[in-house]
């Protein structure tokens, strides 16, 4: 017994240092990550399951040896971190709430970062007939779904997806209700593994879609290149005012540094299966 | 169907590739896990033998209260840690949000009750019995600590594992207070549960698969502990 | 060990455990003898013994101890053995040489004693194995070793011997006479087997109810003219 016991915590004791040597980071860097600090990059589910974050960050992070948490909510919850000085600095696609952001005195000032845009997606035997009726008319492609009415899933959690949402039912002037219209409350993800499953219409933007093409045989694309599916993203260094724990110079590294060209460029390069995701648009200074 | 047996072939294929990220996430949750047992062991083992073997007023309160907070929802743990560890909350200067030491103090709290009601449950029955009959053979309080402790031994072990259980499998409070980050606060079952959402059904089972293992090793320790109990000696 | 109390007194949650006045009020347990404490159910002779033997304090009244209140040293020359005794999770012989392992004696000494100790109650062949899951018999009789090793001067025993087999029975009652012969060792024991109580006691208690209805020597016990004691006595005795 005594025996035993010393064997299990030999092991366990090895794991802890196994860990605390490979632990720190799983990418090799120029600069050592941390060595200047960390900031907190609140930002979008979608956009970190559209996996551009992953490819671009270590540029960053090499450049200037801040590490990037990078933590992915909801646009609602990432707002919120914001204001309450949770997070060092913002990447979210709500226009609306962005510029209130600023004009309540949150932010330091919003800058335009890229943009993608939304598609509605849907069942292929299309019972709704969007593909026939509204192809590249949004509006009117929710309106044909409401009328049927057929299974509509929303994520429901004041998202930037989800706020796009309320501003196509708004322009088809229908208030969505009733058993047809399901509210999952959650990601980009876990909703198109939901609409996929209830061979249901949805709003996704096209990055996670693409990423996630594959797991979902129901769906495909029934309507997209509307003008009012464009999804514009805004980059904001939250106020150093809020608390005394804000890395306001980390933050505005990374505003200056996502806002360079170079920087640009390389977001203009990130592809999922051909198609370049993002189209970046900062304005040139 | 398909897609669920691709899933474990896939899984199997991650496994032993040795990917450093699987293994990093793997480590994490060990040592994140480990450390609060060893944390909640440290406080929950004196504080539930002290309580368990003295009869005092109130005890039945202190118990009930005990075996409510041993079940205790992980994620109210979480949510609640958050707010006194979030920048704007009490602790904001420590800046200890979406960090490993968030993490290990949520679980802490939450495997704590768990170790404390298991050893205090024992320590009430038989460990009570024990201190009586160590009495009236002589010992003092020394000896009393020292035989309880070896008396005890196998309920502490059942303790620990039980608590290592809850700690490992557990999403909700490592969610909330870790945010899940890529490289710095990525577990197992956060892991699990993000790309079960993101549809990536064969790492999520092969994650799944190396998480199970670890239960069933953790579980087959406690099983060993119980009916080493029966048949042990010491010479 | 002389053990003498004085109007003991336990209330219990309201209730009067036990309440030793009138002509009982003053017990007296003398040193050298083997004092047998008997009585129906409920009558209050576990908690007298818990008082005497120093396990809990009465509500009212004293115990001296060789003319002296309570205190450690007087505390640790007492053991005290129930009928479903606490053994430790160790082997046999580790149980018996616990007390000795405490008071630090030496591992020759120790030996020698345990040794002693297992041949005289018969169990040397199990002298290895775990004290856990034994039979009720062979637990009594490694309490009792445990309890003796340490050469106490005060033994309290509640109901040592039920439920065992006969032949325990012999073993323990020899072991306990052969100290009380040879060392003086006092033994307060509490038992339901009358014959036992005639067998090896010198003086007898009678408890009833929480009150003392007797308290001399067995043989006196037969001759007393009180109903309750005869019909215990005629209903217990074969």
């Amino acid at each position: 017994m005594k025996k035993k016991l010393s064997v299990l915590l030999v092991v366990l004791f090895v794991c802890t240092l196994a860990f605390s040597a490979l632990g720190c980071t799983p990418k090799e860097k120029a600069l050592e990550p941390g060595s200047n600090g960390e900031i907190l990059l609140a930002t979008t589910t979608s956009t970190q399951d559209s996996g551009l974050l992953e490819v671009i960050l270590p540029d960053f992070e090499a450049q200037t040896g801040i590490a990037v948490k990078v933590i992915a909510v909801g646009t609602g919850k990432a707002m919120e971190m914001g204001k309450a000085g949770e997070a060092d600095v913002l990447l979210v696609h709500a226009r609306s709430q962005e510029d209130q952001f600023i004009t309540d005195g949150y932010g330091v000032q919003r800058f335009d970062v890229m943009y993608n845009d939304f598609v509605v997606l849907g069942p292929k035997e299309d019972p709704a007939k969007v593909k026939t009726s509204a192809a590249a008319d949004a509006a009117k492609a929710f309106a044909a779904i409401a009328a049927v009415p057929s299974t509509f899933v929303s994520r429901d959690d004041k998202s930037g997806t989800h706020t796009k949402e309320l501003a196509i039912w708004k322009a088809a002037n229908i208030t969505p209700d009733g058993d047809w219209y399901l509210k999952t409350g959650t990601g980009m993800g876990e909703t198109l593994t939901l609409t996929n499953e209830k061979l249901g219409y949805t709003l996704a933007d096209r990055a996670t879609y693409a990423n996630m093409k594959d797991t979902m045989a129901n769906l495909e694309i029934v309507c997209e290149g509307d003008q009012i599916l464009n999804n514009p993203y805004g980059v904001i260094a939250v106020s150093p005012s809020i608390n005394d724990q804000i890395n306001a110079d980390g933050a505005q590294a990374f505003v200056t540094w996502i806002i360079s060209p170079e920087t640009q460029k390389l977001i203009g390069s990130y592809e999922v299966n051909g198609d370049p995701l993002f189209i970046p648009n900062a304005v040139k200074k | 169907m398909d897609y669920i047996l691709n899933g474990f072939v896939e899984a199997f294929r991650l496994i032993f590739s040795f990917d450093p990220e699987i293994i990093q996430i793997v480590l994490l949750s060990l040592f994140v896990s480990f450390s609060a047992t060893l944390y909640g062991t440290l406080i929950g083992v004196p504080l539930g033998i002290a309580l368990g073997i003295h009869h005092f007023r109130g005890k039945k309160v202190v118990s009930r209260f005990l075996y409510t907070f041993m079940s205790f929802p992980p994620v109210i743990i979480g949510l609640f840690t958050a707010l006194f560890l979030a920048r704007s909350g009490p602790f904001g200067q420590f800046q200890l949000m979406y960090t490993p030491t968030a993490m290990i103090i949520a679980q802490t709290i939450l495997v704590t009750p768990v170790i404390m009601g298991i050893v205090f449950n024992h320590a009430s029955t038989s460990g009570y019995e024990v201190v009586q009959t160590g009495k009236t053979l002589g010992a003092r309080r020394w000896d009393i600590l020292i035989l309880l402790v070896l008396e005890l031994k196998a309920v502490i072990m059942i303790a620990l594992v039980t608590g290592f259980g809850r700690a490992i499998s557990e999403v909700g409070a490592v969610m909330i207070v870790g945010g899940n980050i890529r490289g710095f606060t990525r577990v197992m079952t956060t892991f699990i549960a993000m790309n079960n959402n993101m549809g990536q059904y064969s790492v999520s089972i092969a994650m799944g698969l190396i998480l199970m293992s670890i239960s069933f090793f953790t579980n087959s320790l406690l099983y060993h502990f119980i009916l080493g109990d029966q048949n042990e000696y010491r010479d | 060990m002389n053990i003498e109390t004085s109007h003991i007194k336990k209330i219990y949650k309201e209730k009067t455990v036990l309440s030793l006045d009138g002509q009982f009020s003053d017990l007296q347990f003398e040193s050298g003898k083997i004092h047998g404490i008997i009585g129906p159910n409920g009558s209050g002779k576990t908690t007298l013994m818990k008082i005497i033997a120093g396990l809990i304090a009465p509500s009212s009244g004293a115990v001296l101890y060789n003319g002296q209140p309570l205190c450690q040293d007087i505390f640790s020359e007492m053991t005290y053995s129930t009928h479903t005794p606490t053994l430790f999770s160790r082997s046999v012989y580790q149980n018996i040489a616990y007390p000795l392992k405490i008071r630090k004696q030496e591992k020759n000494a120790i030996d020698q004693t345990v040794s002693q100790l297992l041949e005289e109650f018969e169990i040397d062949d199990i002298k290895d194995q775990s004290a856990r899951h034994l039979s009720g018999g062979e637990s009594q009789k490694i309490a009792l070793a445990r309890a003796l090793s340490f050469s106490p001067k005060a033994l309290f025993l509640d109901e040592p011997t039920a439920n065992i087999d006969p032949k325990s029975i012999q073993i323990i009652e020899a072991a306990l006479q052969k100290r009380n012969r040879e060392q003086g060792l006092t033994i307060i024991i509490i038992t339901h087997n009358l014959s036992q109580a005639f067998r090896i006691c010198n003086h007898l208690t009678f408890l009833d109810q929480g009150s003392c209805l007797f308290s001399d020597t067995p043989e006196k016990i037969m001759t007393t003219s009180h109903s309750t004691i005869d019909e215990f006595i005629s209903f217990n005795r074969f």
